[in-house]
Parts: structure tokens; C-alpha cells; sequence
């Protein structure tokens, strides 16, 4: 088997994603960089023949062309892992974990559009955004907190599933869009553990410690 | 500010070698836990540039900053500047240190700054629920407590609420963030059942619901 290659550009949170994944189930990815910006290269007439909705990240594994991150995120870690470790096959596991990548998918795009509008300048209604993203933040740590204090360290049970690898970078990544750790005390211990997973790597922007 | 112990989390919130910020009567405290375990409350500041404290990491007994790595000792004092390693660090370079205590579960911090420490916060055998931040100030907030956590008793205390309740006796830490926020730190007296600690989990998040939504606050 080739290996698959991912259209990336460092500072993107989604691509984050994607790298995450890898490192955890020990696979190598043929990085392809793409200047997004300030090139907005994503936005070219080749990548738009791989992705017509113009963004990152692509993975192309074989003749498989996927574009959204959390298909991506459960292609590599069924299709990649012998051991399957991100992803259970009993169905109610399987079904939490869905709600939560949805969820990362869906409701925390607000986290991904607060960070861009704050950092890079893209267009949004910042104050908004934030507001928006805080929200999914507490409910995060409201889920985080009963799952603790009933014994379970991670998203979906004992054991990290690709639901705590996929909401990871929007809660690490917070600060960039002015939401501090300070009121999520669960995600800041359920983060901890997540940085102590044999494979996890970091981005730029976030500190490579804890 | 009255003088008194002011909680600022859970015991259990902030590991050993981790650190946290937060806001109290809008100063902003860095609270971290060395590697051995002692609890430290300082102001939340770099001295070199500003940076948060809490945003740094901790290393051993030290703290050091996120942005250029200056590192500091349990005392306050500054040990360490990564870009002079040899250098003797003078003693005029250390963090605002604040006086630190741990008791019932949560770790304190006597304020105002300045003022001589009298006693220590009650001592009591408690278990962690947890830490509730609302967009309220305390003042509108604590008329409610009683009611919102179905308590048949309440009492206060220095810096605390006692309630009894069904699902055991709640001692509630009470922290003044700001003119339009507090955080309450939730503990149950002795020890209890996951089972109960989630109910009174859920009890909580039922109570910021209602305390945050003006209607439902001015209908009681
Ligand atoms: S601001 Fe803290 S080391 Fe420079």
C-alpha cells in the first residue's frame, strides 16, 4: 500500500486533525504543503479539481479522494490501524463517538471560523463566533466532568476514541480566538491525558508540553 | 474586598506540575501545583514582558514562562533566563506571590494583597464535584443557591455555603471573578457514590441554566 498523501498547510486546525490521527496509529503521511495562506493556493484551479469546495484538507489515499476531515479521520483509523484503537465496533460506543465527531464536525466549525476571523483576518462576526464557541466549550466540559466523576477519562468511555483526537485542537486551540482554559477544569485534565498518548504530536501554536 | 481565604478551584482540578488562570474580583491569579504537590497562588504575571504565568508550564518546583522561558522558583523568586544561562538572576526579578492554603477540597488564597494572614480555612473532609463558572456576579447569584440545589438547609460561611440536601451535604466555595461573573466550587461533605456525584453534577448545570436566563431568574 502507497502512502496516503494530505494536502496540508500547517496552521490549519483541520489538517491538525488529520496529522493527529496519523501519529497516533503510527502512520506515515506523504505531506503535500500548500500555501494557504497568504497564497490561497487551496483555492487554485488544481486543487479545485480535487476538492471544488476549496479547502483543506484533502487526502488521497490510492484512488480514493476524501475532503471532509472527519471521514478522513475514520478512514485512516479503520482502514490504517491493525489494531483499531480510535474506533470500537460495539454500537453504542459507536454511535457516542459519531454524535461526538458530528458534533466536532458541525457545531465546533464555530471554534475553527472564530480562530480564522481572529488570527488570519478572514471575514466573520468575531464577537459572535466566540460566543458560539464557548458555548460547545462548556458543554464539552459539562460532558467531560459527569464522565470523570463516573469513572470514564475520555469522550465516549475509559479508553480515547477519534472523538477525543477530533475535539482536541478546538479547546487547545482556544487562546488563539481569546477564550482561556480557565473555566473548562475537565477538558484541561482530559487534554493532559490526551497529550500523554503514545504518537501525540502538536502544531505550531500550540505549546509542546503538559 | 473583604479580608478572608477566597476559593479558586478544586483541589483535584490542578495536578501535580499543572497550572491554571483565574480572575478574582477582576485580579488575575495564576494558581499551579508544583511537582511535589504544594499549591501556590501568585499573581497571574510575568515580570519580564507580562505574559500570563498561566499560560507557562511547570517544570519540577519551578513555573517558567511561555514566552521567553524565564523560570521561577516556589517562592516567587526568578532562577533561571534561558537567553543568559550563566547568569546570577538578581533577587529584585520575582512573580507577586499571594498567601496559599489547602482545605475541603479547595485549594485558597488570602486576600487583599498586603494584608497579614489570620487562621486557615476550615478544615473538612470533602469530595470534589465540581467547578461552576456563571456570567453572573455572586450577589445575584446567592439568593438562589438554597432553592436552585434543593437544599432544606442552608449556611454560610466564611467564604462558603453549606446546604443540605438529598443528595447529602453540599459545601459550596464561593469566588467573586468579576462585577458580572463568579465561579462556585462544589464539594459534598465526606465521601460518595459516582452515582451521586454525577446527580449533583447535573444539579449544578440545571441551576447555571436557570441563574443565567434572566426570565426564569426573575419568575422566582
Ligand atoms: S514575558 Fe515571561 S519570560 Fe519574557
Amino acid at each position: 500500500m502507497t502512502m496516503p498523501q494530505l494536502y496540508n498547510y500547517d496552521l490549519d486546525e483541520n489538517c491538525y486533525r488529520v496529522r493527529l490521527v496519523a501519529a497516533c496509529i503510527g502512520l506515515p503521511l506523504d505531506l503535500h504543503g500548500v500555501d494557504a495562506f497568504p497564497g490561497r493556493e487551496h483555492q487554485s484551479a488544481p486543487m479545485l479539481a480535487l476538492n471544488p469546495l476549496g479547502r483543506l484538507p484533502i487526502l488521497r489515499d490510492g484512488d480514493l479522494v476524501l475532503t471532509q476531515p472527519e471521514a478522513i479521520l475514520l478512514h485512516l483509523a479503520e482502514r490504517h490501524d491493525p489494531q483499531r484503537r480510535f474506533v470500537t465496533d460495539d454500537p453504542v460506543r459507536r454511535a457516542r463517538m459519531m454524535e461526538w465527531l458530528i458534533f466536532a464536525a458541525r457545531d465546533l466549525s464555530m471554534a475553527v471560523a472564530a480562530r480564522t476571523t481572529s488570527m488570519l483576518g478572514e471575514p466573520g462576526d468575531t464577537d459572535a463566533l466566540r460566543a458560539g464557541a464557548r458555548r460547545c466549550l462548556r458543554i464539552m466540559d459539562d460532558h467531560m466532568t459527569r464522565q470523570s466523576l463516573a469513572g470514564s477519562d475520555f469522550f465516549v468511555g475509559p479508553e480515547a476514541t477519534l472523538a477525543d483526537l477530533a475535539l482536541f485542537p478546538a479547546f487547545a486551540l482556544s487562546r488563539d480566538f481569546n477564550v482561556d482554559h480557565d473555566e473548562f477544569p475537565a477538558l484541561r485534565l482530559w487534554a493532559r491525558r490526551l497529550r500523554s498518548l503514545p504518537g501525540f504530536i502538536t502544531m505550531p501554536g500550540l505549546p509542546d508540553y503538559h | 474586598m473583604q479580608k478572608g481565604w477566597y476559593p479558586l478551584a478544586l483541589s483535584h482540578a490542578i495536578a501535580a506540575g499543572t497550572s491554571a488562570g483565574t480572575v478574582l474580583h477582576g485580579q488575575e491569579i495564576v494558581v499551579w501545583r508544583d511537582s511535589s504537590g504544594g499549591a501556590h497562588t501568585w499573581e497571574d504575571r510575568c515580570p519580564h514582558r507580562g505574559m500570563k504565568m498561566s499560560f507557562g508550564f511547570v517544570r519540577g518546583d519551578h513555573i517558567a514562562c511561555l514566552y521567553h522561558g524565564w523560570e521561577y522558583d516556589q517562592g516567587g523568586q526568578c532562577r533561571y533566563i534561558p537567553a543568559h544561562p550563566k547568569l546570577e538572576v538578581p533577587k529584585t526579578i520575582c512573580v507577586k506571590t499571594y498567601p496559599a492554603a489547602e482545605a475541603a477540597g479547595m485549594i485558597w488564597v488570602w486576600m487583599p494583597v498586603g494584608m497579614p494572614v489570620e487562621g486557615g480555612p476550615a478544615e473538612q473532609e470533602a469530595t470534589g464535584v465540581r467547578s461552576l463558572y456563571l456570567d453572573r456576579a455572586l450577589d445575584e447569584v446567592e439568593p438562589h443557591l438554597s432553592a436552585g440545589f434543593g437544599a432544606s438547609e442552608a449556611a454560610r460561611e466564611d467564604g462558603v455555603i453549606r446546604l443540605v440536601t438529598d443528595l447529602g451535604p453540599l459545601r459550596i466555595g464561593l469566588q467573586p471573578v468579576s462585577a458580572d461573573r463568579c465561579a462556585l466550587h462544589i464539594t459534598l461533605a465526606g465521601t460518595a457514590e459516582p452515582g451521586t456525584l454525577v446527580a449533583v453534577a447535573a444539579r449544578a448545570e440545571a441551576f447555571r441554566r436557570r441563574v443565567e436566563s434572566a426570565t426564569l431568574l426573575a419568575a422566582e
